[in-house]
C-alpha cells in the first residue's frame, strides 16, 4: 500500500508531467488562463489519463509486448513497435466516449468544456503517460496508480499556474513578455519548487 | 470514340465522390490504413537486424566500460591469451552456478519482474531498495593462465532519485575491492552524477568489504577521511553535496555483497580457493 | 491560423515560417518537446532533424491525398499518417543512432502529439499543393530546430562547458576557470530560456493585434 502511495506522490510530484517533463505544455499555456477553465480541463485530462494508462497497459501486455502471442504458437512476434498508432488511437476512442457520456447525461459540463475536449486527444501528457508506463514496465495496479497520480500532478500544475496567471493580471508585465512570455517564466519558478519533492521518501 | 476508361477515371471518380458518401470514407480509410501498415511493417522488418546489433554492442561496451573503470582490468582484459573472462550465472540463494541458463540471453531485469522467478524483498532487509530480487544473476570471473584474479558482479539499486547500476569488481581473496564502476544513473546534474565519474570512482581500489570478525564495514563516508585511521580502509571519501546518493551506494554495495545478494556465491568462491 | 489569401510563392513558403511564424515562439505550438530533450546539442539537433523529417513527410502525404480525404473522417486519418511516419523515424534513429535514441527516450514517440504537425496539415497541406506543402513542412520544422538548437547549445555549453561532448569552457572540476551552472541541466532552465527568447522575438518583432496576454 505505501508502494502505491509512493508512486502516487512520485508520478504527481516529483515527475511532474507537466513541470519535469513539459509534456501538455501547449493547452498548458493556452488554457490556463482562468482558474475555472484550468480545473475544468484539468479534471478531463485526469480521467482520461487515469483510464487510459491501465487500459493501454492491459492492450500492451496481451497484444503487442515481445511474446504476447506465445498463447498461439508465435513467442517470437514483438508488436511493440505498433504500440504509438495502438495509444492515440485508445485514447482518441476514449476521449470520443467520454464526449458522448458528457453530452447525454452532463450536458451542462460539456458545454463548459466546449472545444477543449477533442483538443485532449493531442495532449502529449496522455501519450507521455502511457509510452512512460511500458518503457518502466509498470504492471497493472502500478499503472492504475501512475494513470491516475500522472493525471492528478498535470491538472494540479495547471491549475497552480492558472492562479498565479490570474493574479498577474494586476502585474506591470514588460510589452515583450505578456502572455506567452511571462507564463514560461512562472511556469519555470514552478517548476523550480516542484525539484523540491525529489528525494521524499515514505517509511 | 470510346469512352476513358481504366483505373486513372477511377480514381477520379472516387475523388469526385461527395464527402458524406459511405463508399468513398470507407475506401479512402482502408487504402490510407493498408499504405500505413506497409510502410512501418516494412521498415521494422528491414531495420530489426540493425537494432539487434546495437543491443549486442551495448552488452559489450558495457563489460569495456567496466574495464576501463577497473584498474588493471582492462590491461589484463586486453592482452590477449592473458586473461579469459567467462560469464556464468549463478543462483543467488545457494551460491552455485545455474543448470542450464545461458549467459548470453539471461535478462536479469525481467526475470526480477515475474513472481515465479523472483522474491520478494521485506523492506527491513531490502537494503538496495529493489523491492524484488531475482533468483539468479550473472558473474564475470577473470583468471590469468587458469588463476582466479577477479571477480566482477552487477549491482543495482536506488540512489537519491534513481536508480544506480554498475558493476563491483573484487580480487580473488573475496574481500578486497579492486574496483567499481557505474552505468546509470539519473542522480542530480553535477553533484550526485559524479557517482559515474573516474575521478570519484578511483576511491574505491583497495578497499575492504568486512573487517577479521566478517562483519561488513563497507561505506561512502560523509566526512573526510585520514588514510592513517585505521576504519580508512572500509571507507570511501564522498561527495560534497550528494550524501544521500552516496548512502545509496553504500546500501547497494552491502546488500549485494551481504547474505541476500552473493554473498553465498563468494562463500563458495572461498571454499573452492582454499 | 488561417492560411492566405493566395499560395505563396516556394522561397516564402519556406522563409515564413522561420522567423515571421516561427512556431514555437510565436504560435507556442509544438513546444512539449522542444524543451525536455534541449539538455544537449546532440539531442536536439536528433530530435530537429526527426521533427523536420516527419513533417516535410506529413505536409507531403496529406496534401497529396487532400481531395480524397473527407471532412468527417479528416482528424483521425492524419494523426494515423503521422503515427506511421513518427514510428518508421523511430526505428530508423534505433537502428543508426542507438545511444542518442536512448536518451531521447519517449520523446520521439511524441512528435505524434507534437501540436506543429496537426496545425501545418490543418491549416496548410489540406489546402496547398504537394511541393508547397513540403517547403511549408521544412521551413516549419527548421523553425522548431532552429529554437531547440538555440536552447541546446545554452544549455549543454553553461551547465556543462561543452558542446556536441567537446569541452568548449575548461571546467573548474578539471583544472579549468569555468564553473557550470547546474541549473541549465535541470528542467526550469528550459523555461527560463524560452520565455526570454519569446521575450527577445516579440520585442523585435511585435505580434499583430488581437494575441492579448
Amino acid at each position: 500500500m505505501s508502494d502505491a502511495f509512493a508512486l502516487f506522490l512520485r508520478a504527481s510530484l516529483v515527475e511532474n508531467l507537466a513541470l519535469a517533463y513539459f509534456l501538455g505544455m501547449c493547452m498548458f499555456l493556452a488554457v490556463s488562463r482562468r482558474l475555472g477553465t484550468a480545473f475544468g480541463f484539468g479534471l478531463v485530462v485526469f480521467i482520461v489519463q487515469a483510464v487510459t494508462v491501465p487500459l493501454n497497459h492491459l492492450i500492451f501486455t496481451a497484444l503487442l509486448r515481445s511474446g504476447a502471442w506465445s498463447w498461439a504458437g508465435l513467442p517470437e512476434v514483438d508488436l511493440g513497435f505498433l504500440r504509438l498508432l495502438t495509444f492515440v488511437g485508445v485514447i482518441a476512442a476514449f476521449v470520443q466516449v467520454l464526449e458522448l457520456v458528457l453530452d447525454r447525461y452532463f450536458p451542462v459540463l460539456a458545454s463548459s468544456f466546449g472545444v477543449y475536449l477533442p483538443l485532449v486527444t493531442v495532449n502529449c501528457a496522455l501519450l507521455g503517460g502511457s509510452l512512460f508506463m511500458v518503457e518502466r514496465h509498470y504492471d497493472l495496479a502500478q499503472s492504475v496508480v501512475y494513470g491516475a497520480g500522472s493525471g492528478f500532478g498535470w491538472a494540479l500544475a495547471l491549475c497552480l499556474l492558472a492562479a498565479l496567471r490570474e493574479k498577474l493580471a494586476y502585474s506591470d508585465v514588460p510589452e515583450g513578455l505578456r502572455g506567452i512570455g511571462i507564463t514560461f517564466m512562472v511556469a519555470g519558478l514552478l517548476s523550480l519548487a516542484f525539484l523540491g519533492f525529489a528525494g521524499i521518501e515514505l517509511r | 470514340m470510346a469512352e476513358p476508361t481504366g483505373p486513372r477515371t477511377g480514381w477520379r471518380r472516387l475523388r469526385d465522390l461527395p464527402d458524406d458518401s459511405p463508399r468513398k470514407t470507407v475506401i479512402v480509410t482502408l487504402a490510407v490504413c493498408l499504405f500505413c501498415s506497409a510502410l512501418v511493417a516494412g521498415s521494422v522488418v528491414w531495420l530489426r537486424p540493425h537494432q539487434l546489433a546495437h543491443r549486442e554492442r551495448e552488452r559489450e561496451a558495457r563489460l569495456l566500460a567496466l574495464a576501463a573503470a577497473v584498474p588493471g582490468l582492462e590491461g589484463m582484459v586486453s592482452g590477449l591469451g592473458e586473461a579469459e573472462v567467462t560469464a556464468r550465472v549463478v543462483d543467488l540463494d545457494t551460491g552455485r552456478a545455474a543448470e542450464g541458463i545461458d549467459p548470453d540471453t539471461f535478462d536479469a531485469q525481467e526475470e526480477a519482474r515475474d513472481p515465479e522467478r523472483s522474491r520478494e524483498l521485506d523492506p527491513e532487509v531490502d537494503l538496495a531498495r529493489i523491492g524484488r530480487r531475482p533468483r539468479h544473476a550473472t558473474v564475470y570471473m577473470v583468471r590469468e593462465r587458469g588463476d582466479l584474479r577477479l571477480i566482477v558482479l552487477p549491482v543495482y539499486g536506488a540512489g537519491y532519485a534513481s536508480t544506480l547500476r554498475g558493476f563491483l569488481a573484487l580480487a580473488a581473496d573475496t574481500n578486497t575491492i579492486r574496483g567499481i564502476g557505474i552505468y546509470e544513473q539519473g542522480e542530480t546534474p553535477g553533484i550526485g552524477d559524479q557517482v559515474q565519474d573516474p575521478a570519484w570512482l578511483a576511491h574505491w581500489p583497495g578497499k575492504l568489504l568486512r573487517d577479521e570478525t566478517g562483519a561488513l564495514r563497507i561505506r561512502v563516508a560523509k566526512e573526510r577521511i585520514d588514510p592513517r585511521d585505521p576504519e580508512a580502509s572500509f571507507a570511501v571519501e564522498g561527495i560534497s553535496g550528494a550524501t544521500r546518493t552516496g548512502a545509496g551506494v553504500t546500501r547497494i554495495v552491502r546488500f549485494w555483497t551481504g547474505p541476500l545478494g552473493f554473498g553465498p556465491f563468494l562463500a563458495r568462491i572461498r571454499e573452492e580457493e582454499s | 491560423m488561417s492560411p492566405g489569401p493566395a499560395a505563396p510563392t516556394p522561397l516564402r513558403a519556406l522563409w515564413r515560417p522561420l522567423v515571421d511564424e516561427n512556431p514555437v515562439a510565436l504560435q507556442v505550438l509544438g513546444v512539449c518537446s522542444a524543451l525536455a530533450v534541449t539538455r544537449s546539442l546532440a539531442t536536439a539537433l536528433l530530435m530537429s532533424a526527426a521533427v523536420i523529417a516527419v513533417l516535410a513527410g506529413s505536409s507531403a502525404l496529406i496534401s497529396a491525398l487532400r481531395h480524397w480525404i473527407p471532412r468527417q473522417v479528416r482528424l483521425i486519418l492524419e494523426i494515423t499518417i503521422i503515427a506511421s511516419l513518427v514510428t518508421v523515424v523511430d526505428q530508423v534513429l534505433a537502428a543508426f543512432f542507438w545511444d542518442l535514441s536512448r536518451e531521447l527516450s519517449v520523446f520521439v514517440g511524441l512528435i505524434v502529439t507534437n501540436c506543429i504537425l496537426l496545425g501545418r496539415a490543418e491549416s496548410f497541406a489540406l489546402a496547398q499543393p504537394v511541393h508547397l506543402s513540403v517547403l511549408d513542412g521544412i521551413g516549419n520544422g527548421l523553425g522548431y530546430a532552429a529554437v531547440l538548437v538555440l536552447v541546446g547549445s545554452v544549455r549543454e555549453l553553461l551547465g556543462r562547458g561543452e558542446l556536441l561532448g567537446h569541452t568548449v569552457l575548461a571546467t573548474a572540476d578539471s583544472g579549468g576557470w569555468f564553473q557550470p551552472v547546474g541549473l541549465m541541466l535541470l528542467p526550469p532552465s528550459a523555461f527560463f530560456l524560452i520565455g526570454t527568447l519569446v521575450w527577445a522575438l516579440r520585442s523585435a518583432r511585435p505580434p499583430e493585434k488581437g494575441e492579448g496576454p
